[in-house]
């Protein structure tokens, strides 16, 4: 073979393995050797389950060619972030509060994937609960950014962009609350996607803030993200917020009206991102696409608003780890203590001070001012785009301010990591289909574009990130960069 | 106006979180920024404008009255630290906590 | 009550909706399985678990609310109630707060000698149990530590709350009494106090006469968790005299959560509400609005049975006695025993009569209620039809009663075996009759100068001759002709 099988994407994998011209056994081991090459030092996984992997690869050796082909992710190794749940194997969500914790069930979206035929090759690192721009914030150790080792990944979706990034595999599920899909991705050079609120079932994807998380999936190849998304997607019973299949089917007609929102990319913006975004916009205009200047004034706002819905729905959903009925327990002689305990020693430093926070934003005489008040503004935000797309197809903006920042650099300062959410925390305010493309390099490091749509639209979207596929840098791989 | 030590104290209880005092003016300044930083919102005329409770207009949907299996009690108790008889063991419970609101 | 203050009751009663399965998640809600046998990773508060609404509590909670004249929104939503505690899994429960399912509705009173009152309900809202706690240690406050069962956790339950409408104990009786009838023709509970499936909790306060601010800031004592009606009322009755007496003696009343010892009559301070819950109330994001079309509320208020208030003018319109209505009405089964046993009997009164006194006796001594009553309502119709034609005298349908109630055979046949039935058979029964007059002539000689009494007790003799089996109007009649006829042949 002319390459490695970890270099092909995964369609081709699957259709090689289709075809008969290789087998699940060898793509899992390729990958696997290339994991275990990779990852003692960019660190992207909590756990490998090589055997299951191995076990679920010999298995589809012996489908026929229908059973492989009637399974589009037969023979395909995927990662999955590890605050989605599985029965197999453990799931921590990066927390020594669940350290140990294994569950009686498997995620809906991990019950498609097996579904689905794709193999999975085990769990990866994030920030604790999802809680951080950069996987620094897991309990059990921070993961590398495959192309400058000394950098951060992103976060908080960061194993999962790295593995991807790094090949050891060519799919892995993420998890977005204001960013957590999009801003690794952008910052490791591959393609992430947050669907519309909705689009993707919940169940099983240890809530952080509610109104706001959806899973989506991260790739190198917009074709293999739009395989994972098609086989993810959908309703479920399980979830009530689970939207009813009404994708927007509208084709898409060309020209594309692109709106550039200018808050995005005033004050704060890298120069050389602004560089790389610009030539992008310019490349658009020359393919014949129309380029809009257009506004969303409240965007300003997001942050703030994004920084309380977030923690005050973190602090609920937070309250169940309490030593009782699984997870990490400091014994105690009465029970305040041992709730106080356990959680004081379960939970990191981010969470405590996002569960404070939200606590505080929650209790009486606050809630009006906090809460609600930036539910409102939430509200504002959905009209900008609202009103925005009356009159473009897709809003494109930066994914990030800055590209991948050094280990150790922001974890003493939050609000500043806060404040680098800026560009994707509005997609999950309003709920809209949102895809972070690797663009450009600045600085050596990868840089994301980011394309929104108008909620519902997530396969216009798709179709459109396929189509501009041909603007972007071919895919290449971190080889031989070393920290 | 940033939260008190004592505010703080009181948050950390209600959420169930010890703070040692060590901690606590790191934690109070960190909370204070961000306090600061959102206080922006108090600027704008939100009178009218409803909240977004959900980003999408959906009903609730509803399940039919129907009986699932439940997980054995094994696997309902595996990942427990304390299991006795078949239930979750706590310690001792000081009546003055309150707590058991509906039960 | 001493004058210088007004009591001011409300309660707020948790009532358990007899669905199959939870209230979000499909674990059975059967009551008394191996604990932690009906759960899930939704009761359980798994990570990544969420709730999906249960149809049929929907429905029920809907029928409770029309039924008790309450208001259905259009558009309701579930908010999150937090705290800490360790019956309670996810820390929060899922509750519905400013936007409850019902407002605005009623129960009627009517305490004795009074008018009929009207109790308002504020809100009827649905949320989900708690689990259950067992400790080890006789109580709480000495146990050494407590198990968790979590069968309960996530059964669904309405709260109904009443407005602060009741002016005494009895009131409060009355309105729970009431309340339970109502949700037992709509048959949406078990309506168990001793299981929990319904719990009242008392918020009881003294307003002093010239008191004008709100009722929300007088200081009010919550009794939590009593366990039956008349431990509610025992309960209250206790406070009142409590808070009476504080106040009495210049004492401040301090606003907490009493609980109720049922052998000593007596409340005890739980807590302290001073320093009161911090809920943190919040939207439920993970289940959006629930929203009912007025159509389909409409065809729930059809479908409602006929209640207690139309029960009642049914059933005075029958011209059975007030005391004999209200006994029916409040219970069910009773009422239910009845309605089946009417149509095939003539005499509403006698039925009622028979049911209320003989069967319930029966019944009391067997600790069986008039739902599982051996004597089915036709069979009971069969036995007072046996009196009406005068087969039987009352004393001997006692006897078949007893009989019916043992065996479970039907009357007539009970009558065959025990060989049962009225002499009617009146020259038999004149042989008696003269017996009796000679062996007692200076009673006939009574009874001739004017004693009425007499004639009776020679009719007690005559019963006794036949071992009851003679028909007393018949022996009345018999005995008054030979006397007569007596006297003309004497004469
Ligand atoms: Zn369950």
């Amino acid at each position: 073979m002319a390459k490695s099988l970890w270099m092909e994407d995964a369609v081709t994998l699957h259709e090689l393995f289709v075809a008969g011209e290789v087998r699940a056994t060898d793509i899992v081991e390729h990958h696997l050797e290339r994991l275990n090459a990779r990852d003692p030092v960019i660190r992207a996984f909590l756990h490998v389950a090589a055997e299951q992997a191995r076990a679920q690869a010999a298995v589809q050796d012996r489908w026929s060619p229908a059973e492989r082909a009637e399974r589009p992710l037969s023979g395909v190794p995927v990662a999955i972030k590890d605050n989605i749940v599985t029965e197999t194997m453990p799931t921590t969500a990066a927390s020594r509060i669940l350290q140990n914790f294994y569950a009686p069930y498997n995620a809906t979206v991990v019950d498609k994937l097996y579904e689905a035929g794709a193999i999975v090759i085990g769990k990866t690192n994030l920030d604790e609960f999802a809680m951080g721009s950069s996987t620094e914030h897991s309990a059990f150790y921070p993961t590398r950014n495959p192309w400058a080792l000394d950098r951060v990944p992103g976060g908080s979706s960061g194993g999962s962009a790295a593995a991807v990034a790094a090949g050891m595999v060519p799919l892995a599920l993420g998890s977005d609350t204001g960013g957590s899909i999009r801003q690794p991705s952008a910052y490791c050079g591959i393609i992430g996607m947050k669907p519309t609120y909705g689009r993707v079932s919940r169940y099983g994807l240890i809530a952080f803030a509610s109104s706001l998380d959806q899973i989506g999936p991260m790739a190198r190849r917009v074709r293999d993200l739009r395989a994972l998304y098609d086989v993810i997607a959908g309703p479920d019973p399980r979830d009530a917020t689970s939207l009813p299949d009404t994708t927007d089917a509208t084709p898409l007609s060309r020209p594309w009206r692109i709106g550039v929102p200018r808050e995005y990319f005033g004050e704060g913006l890298d120069p050389e991102i602004r560089h790389v975004l610009d030539r992008h916009l310019s490349q658009l205009r020359a393919e014949g696409h129309e380029i809009r200047d257009i506004s969303l004034p409240h965007t300003r706002f997001a942050i703030a608003a994004y920084y309380l819905i977030a923690p005050a729905e973190a602090s609920s959903n937070l309250s169940r780890y309490d030593g009782i009925r699984y997870g990490f327990r400091r014994e105690s002689r009465d029970l305040v203590t041992l709730y106080e305990a356990t959680r004081d020693e379960g939970f990191g430093p981010e969470v405590k001070r996002r569960i404070l926070l939200g606590t505080h934003a929650l209790s009486s005489g606050y809630y009006d001012a906090y809460y609600l008040t930036a539910q409102k503004v939430r509200t504002l935000i959905r009209r900008d785009f609202d009103d925005a797309f009356h009159t473009v197809d897709f809003v494109v903006t930066p994914t990030t301010p800055e590209v991948a920042f050094r280990l150790g650099e922001r974890s003493d300062d939050p609000l500043t990591m806060y404040l680098g959410d800026i560009y994707t925390v509005t997609a999950n305010l309003a709920g809209l289909p949102a895809i972070s493309l690797p663009v450009g390099w600045a600085h050596g490091l990868p840089v994301g574009v980011q394309w929104l749509a108008k909620p519902l639209a997530d396969h216009q979207l798709l179709e459109a990130a396929e189509a501009l596929e041909g603007l972007l840098p071919p895919v290449r791989f971190p080889e031989e960069v070393e920290g | 106006m940033g939260l008190s030590d004592q505010e703080i104290l009181h948050v950390a209880r209600l959420a169930r979180l010890r703070l040692t005092t060590a901690e606590l003016p790191g934690i109070r300044r960190d909370l204070n920024r961000v306090l600061d930083y959102v206080s922006q919102l108090q600027a704008l005329d939100l009178a009218d404008i409803p909240p977004t409770m959900h980003v999408v207009n959906m009903e609730m949907p509803l399940r039919d009255d129907v009986v699932a299996p439940s997980l054995s009690v094994e696997e309902a108790t595996k990942n427990a630290p304390q299991v006795e008889a078949g239930m979750f063991k706590v310690p001792r419970i000081v009546e003055s906590e309150g707590g058991g609101d509906d039960g | 009550m001493s004058a210088a203050f007004d009591v001011i009751i409300g309660l707020e009663v948790h009532v358990e909706l007899k669905t199959a399965s939870k209230l979000f998640c499909g674990c059975s809600t059967a009551f008394g399985s191996a604990p932690n046998s009906q759960t899930c990773p939704v009761c359980l508060g798994m990570p990544g678990v969420l709730p999906v609404l249960n149809r049929e509590a929907v429905r029920l909670a809907v029928r409770s609310a029309l039924a008790l004249n309450c208001t259905v929104r259009p558009y309701s939503k579930f908010d999150r109630k937090q705290y800490f505690y360790p019956d309670l899994p996810k820390a929060y429960q899922i509750s519905q707060y400013d936007l409850p399912l019902a407002e605005y509705g009623w129960v009627n009173i009517r305490p004795s000698g009074q008018d009929v009152k009207r109790v308002g309900i504020r809100r009827i809202h649905l949320e989900e149990d708690a689990g259950k706690l067992n400790h080890l240690g006789q109580r709480l406050g000495d146990a050494v530590g407590s198990l968790v069962d979590l069968n309960r956790a996530g059964v669904p339950l309405i709260e109904i709350v009443s407005e602060p409408d009741m002016r005494s104990a009895e009131e409060a009786r009355l309105y729970l009494t009431e309340l339970r009838a109502v949700l037992s023709y709509l048959d949406v509970s078990d309506l168990r106090m001793e299981e929990g499936s319904l719990r009242c909790d008392a918020n009881v306060s003294l307003r002093p006469r010239g008191y004008t601010g709100s009722l929300e800031e007088l200081p009010r004592v919550e009794i939590k968790n009593v366990n039956s009606i008349r431990n509610v009322q025992r309960g209250i009755e206790y406070e009142i005299a409590r808070q009476a007496e504080l106040l009495s003696r210049g004492e401040r009343i301090v606003r907490e959560t009493r609980g109720f010892d049922d052998v000593s009559g007596r409340t005890y301070s739980q807590r302290s509400k001073e320093e009161a819950h911090d809920y943190r109330y919040f939207p439920e994001p993970d289940l959006p609005p629930l929203v009912l079309q007025s159509e389909w509320i409409e065809k729930e208020r059809a479908a409602l049975p006929p209640l207690p208030d139309a029960i009642r003018q049914d059933l005075i319109a029958r011209g059975i006695p007030d005391k004999d209505v209200e006994v029916l009405v409040l219970d069910r089964e009773a009422y239910q025993y009845w309605k089946e046993a009417s149509p095939a009997f003539s005499d509403d009164r006698l039925l009622v009569n028979w049911m209320l006194s003989d069967v319930s006796r029966l019944l009391n001594a067997q600790g069986r209620t008039f739902g599982d009553c051996p004597v089915r309502p036709r069979q009971l119709v069969e036995l007072l039809t046996l009196i009406q034609e005068g087969t039987l005298s009352g004393r001997m349908a006692k006897e078949v009663l007893d009989a019916m109630f043992e065996t479970g055979q039907d009357a007539k046949t009970v009558v065959k075996q025990k060989g049962l039935s009225q002499i009617t058979d009146e020259s038999a029964l004149m042989q008696v009759v003269q017996r009796v007059l000679e062996a007692h002539a200076h009673v006939v000689e009574d009874y001739l100068s004017g004693k009425d009494k007499a004639l009776a007790y020679l009719v007690g003799q005559v019963m006794k001759e036949t071992r009851g089996q003679a028909k007393p109007d018949l022996v009345n009649r018999l005995l008054k002709e030979a006397i007569r006829g007596g006297q003309t042949v004497s004469g």
